[in-house]
């Protein structure tokens, strides 16, 4: 009996030690994949999407093989912090408070906020929705939250786990409005047209997108720096766009909204 | 002077304990890189105290609903009228055979909206109420299967009506057998509590994901979160120690 | 006290445990024998009130026992009713489970019911037992505790199902030698036992149950020596066999 321990001992041990070595060879990406057309999974569970794309473009130009870390949007910046990630590509907003934990490289894309609101609600702008009678949804931690907790303190603010319960609050009135990225409000307005309008309209500056390391770490941050230059300079932008983005673009044209590579 | 012996053993077993786990967390801590700074929660304090105190609503809302609905239940699951019988078994059944995550989306979104709860405060505490009453009902039942018949037989013997058997009878038997397991459960809806946070009650985890959100200092925020739901755990546990003793009668007869 | 069953049936899901049990006499101490499974507590419980017949009736002292809910609590409070065992609340200190019927059944107010069950353990050497728990009591204390318990709703009949049974020997004359005390101060008994050396010497009429139904009765005297049908012999020989 005693032998048999002994050796699950040592078993166990190794198993535990054995997993420390991490290879230290590839790029680890951290995303959240609820996020489509740019983090998202396709029919068969696999990472898909324009972050994923740009990560894989990433990988290739340091020359390391790519591996996308799936991780929820509070646990994007820690698990930099605790190198669980390399890098963050999760169209994540470069903002004071979040350049205080990370280092954002230079902005690749900037986006605007807008609204879903309920069809039946009064609002028309932003700003109507700083009432106390109003109810916000936003998903937590986003800009959108950051937005509502700073510009619209008179209204109840529901902070969300996920995009489609804040879509799901308002379309069924338990909520005004739900701020977030432009493009996702008019893809869920498309989806929902008769329980909800969208207030695309800018009501503030844009926002900026950065991919996210690890404080300090500047020789990668030169790296993706001059990257994102060259992959710019080579169209790869374009590509991105054809290739996930094309129905969206038309619409933002038509619409004369500002696009995200631009 | 065997008493000095055994004291000493305790008090270096308690203390060889406490540095194994803290240790443990330690150097876990060191492996990661992480540096520990509590202070980041004090400026925060006046929105946990909130979330703290609504937790504690929540939970002693659903607790008296849960203890409503799990004695009705447990009732009904003996009731002669089939309908209700089989109604109080399926309810049983189902709200413990499924995740409590499951039942808060479905009664939250589907049921909820549906029949006009939008109050999600209300909703909040018929949700969890309704899935700790199953377990509760449970609890009774298998208390009142463990009452010998012949303490009912005897009840009819001394002349005692159904409303006096029931009082000093039934309830005080009933109690000293199923105080420990209600104390599990009255645990279970504070920490079970946490998971409203998906339909944002601003109660304590919901908080503390805004939190996390704002200062991404996961570990300290969720350590100083599982160390508040401790507590309250902690104290439902003395007082049901008081109340098991004001029931117990030593131990069961045989 | 005059007791009269009329063609008494009783059957549990099917099954028939009593069928036509009749009887009829005038008693003070009556003893219930006969073999195992033969109804004979299903009988007791029937003439308590803990149990309703299928069909039949009882008469107790010329006046018929209605077996509706509301008319029965009051009839068993005029009874008194000894278990083999498990006969007391096990949350109950002794002295409670004697004050729980006389204050609960009967509206007699805590200090008058906490002196008629002290006065009842001092009279019966239970003095010391009062406040612990039945399953710190010896089974033959229990058994005594049970009969105070009885006797403190004066009752006008005391029902007794095989006290003795469960105990050990050394405890059964305890318990035996407190019934003959109160029979001899004019307790009406019926009493389901096994200690025939009791039933021939403390109740004078005695009735014998075999397979669900009365196959013999009469004086005790008579019944012990000169048992008439083959059944009751049978019993009695196997039943005295061992006895000294």
């Amino acid at each position: 009996m005693k032998k048999i321990l002994a050796v699950l001992l040592v078993v166990l041990l190794a198993a535990v030690f054995s997993g420390c070595s991490a290879e230290k060879d590839e790029l680890v990406v951290g995303m959240e994949l609820a996020y489509p057309p740019f983090e998202t999974k396709d029919e068969r569970g696999e990472p898909y999407g324009v972050s994923v794309a740009l990560a894989e473009a990433l990988g290739e130009y340091l020359g390391k093989p790519v591996r996308i870390e799936n991780i929820n949007w509070d646990g994007l910046i820690p698990s930099l912090e605790t190198e669980r990630v390399d890098v963050v590509i999760s169209s994540m907003t470069i903002t004071e408070e979040r350049a205080k934990t990370v280092d954002f490289s230079e902005p690749y894309a900037h986006a605007y906020l807008a609204l879903l609101v309920n069809r039946e609600s009064p609002v028309e702008k932003a700003e109507d929705l700083n009432q106390p009678e109003r109810i916000i949804a936003v998903k937590k931690g986003t800009t959108g939250h950051v937005y509502a907790q700073n510009h619209l303190t008179n209204a109840t603010i529901n902070a969300l786990s996920s995009e489609s319960a804040c879509v799901t609050e308002v379309i069924q009135g338990k909520a005004d409005a739900f701020i977030y990225d432009q493009l996702t409000i008019y893809r869920q307005n498309q989806a929902n047209p008769e329980t909800t309008r969208a207030v695309l309209i800018p009501f503030q500056e844009s926002e900026k997108w950065g991919m996210a390391i690890k404080k300090g770490n500047k020789e990668l941050l030169e790296q993706i720096n001059a990257f994102i230059k060259d992959f710019r300079a080579a169209g790869g932008f374009e590509k991105l766009t054809e290739q996930f983005l094309a129905e969206e673009k038309k619409t933002f044209d038509a619409l004369g909204f500002p696009w995200f590579f631009e | 002077m065997k008493k000095s012996p055994a004291l000493f053993y305790k008090s270096i077993s308690v203390v060889l304990v406490t540095v194994i786990l803290v240790g443990f967390v330690w150097i876990s801590l060191v492996r990661i890189n992480h540096r520990l700074d509590f202070s980041t929660l004090w400026a925060y304090k006046y929105r946990l105290w909130q979330g703290f105190k609504m937790t504690l609503i929540m939970a002693f809302a659903s607790l008296l609903v849960s203890l409503l609905l799990g004695s009705v239940a447990a009732m009904a699951q003996k009731s002669r009228f089939l309908v209700l019988s089989y109604l109080a078994k399926i309810y049983i059944q189902i709200i413990r055979g499924t995740p409590l995550l499951v039942q808060i989306f479905f009664f939250f979104y589907i049921i909820g909206t549906a029949w006009g709860v939008d109050n999600r405060y209300l909703a909040g505490v018929l949700i969890l109420s309704l899935f700790e009453g199953a377990y509760i009902a449970e609890i009774i039942r298998g208390g009142l299967e463990s009452i010998d018949e012949s303490q009912f037989e005897l009840a009819k013997a001394v002349g005692l009506t159904p409303a006096k058997t029931f009082r000093l009878v039934t309830f005080p038997l009933l109690m000293a057998r199923i105080l420990p397991a209600l104390t599990g459960q009255f645990a279970s809806i504070i920490k079970d509590s946490s998971l409203l946070s998906v339909i944002a009650i601003p109660e304590l985890t919901q908080i503390t994901q805004e939190i996390s959100a704002d200062n991404y200092r996961l570990f300290e925020n969720y350590f100083f979160l599982g160390l508040l739901y401790f507590v309250m755990t902690f104290a439902v546990s003395l007082i049901t120690r008081h109340l098991e003793r004001m029931y117990k009668h030593e131990n069961s007869a045989g | 006290m005059k007791i009269v069953l009329d063609k008494i049936c009783k059957s549990f899901a099917g099954k028939t445990v009593l069928k036509n049990v009749c009887y009829e006499d005038d008693f003070n101490a009556l003893a219930v024998i006969g073999p195992s499974g033969a109804g004979k507590s299903t009988l007791l419980r029937i003439i308590g009130g803990l149990l309703p017949p299928t069909s039949g009736d009882l008469y107790l002292d010329g006046i018929k026992v209605s077996f509706s809910e509301k008319e029965l609590l009051a009839h068993r409070r005029t009874i008194g009713f000894v278990f083999q065992t498990k006969g007391l609340f096990e949350h109950l200190t002794a002295l409670e489970n004697v004050m729980l019927p006389l204050i609960h059944s009967f509206q007699l107010d805590k200090a008058e019911a906490a002196e008629r069950a002290r006065e009842l353990f001092a009279r019966f050497g239970l003095e010391e037992e009062g406040h612990k728990y039945p399953h710190q009591l010896s089974g033959g204390q229990q058994q005594r505790i049970q009969i105070a318990r009885a006797m403190a709703i004066k009752p006008k009949l005391l029902l007794l199902d095989e006290p003795t049974s469960a105990l050990d020997p050394e405890l059964t004359a305890e318990v035996l030698d407190m019934l003959g005390e109160l029979q001899a101060g004019g307790l009406k008994t019926i009493i389901v036992t096994h200690e025939m050396g009791f039933a021939k010497k403390a109740c004078e009429k005695v009735v014998f149950v075999a397979d669900g139904t009365v196959v013999e009765s009469g004086d005790s005297r008579q019944i012990f020596t000169e048992p008439q049908t083959k059944a009751l012999q049978a019993f009695l020989n196997k039943v005295l066999e061992w006895q000294p």
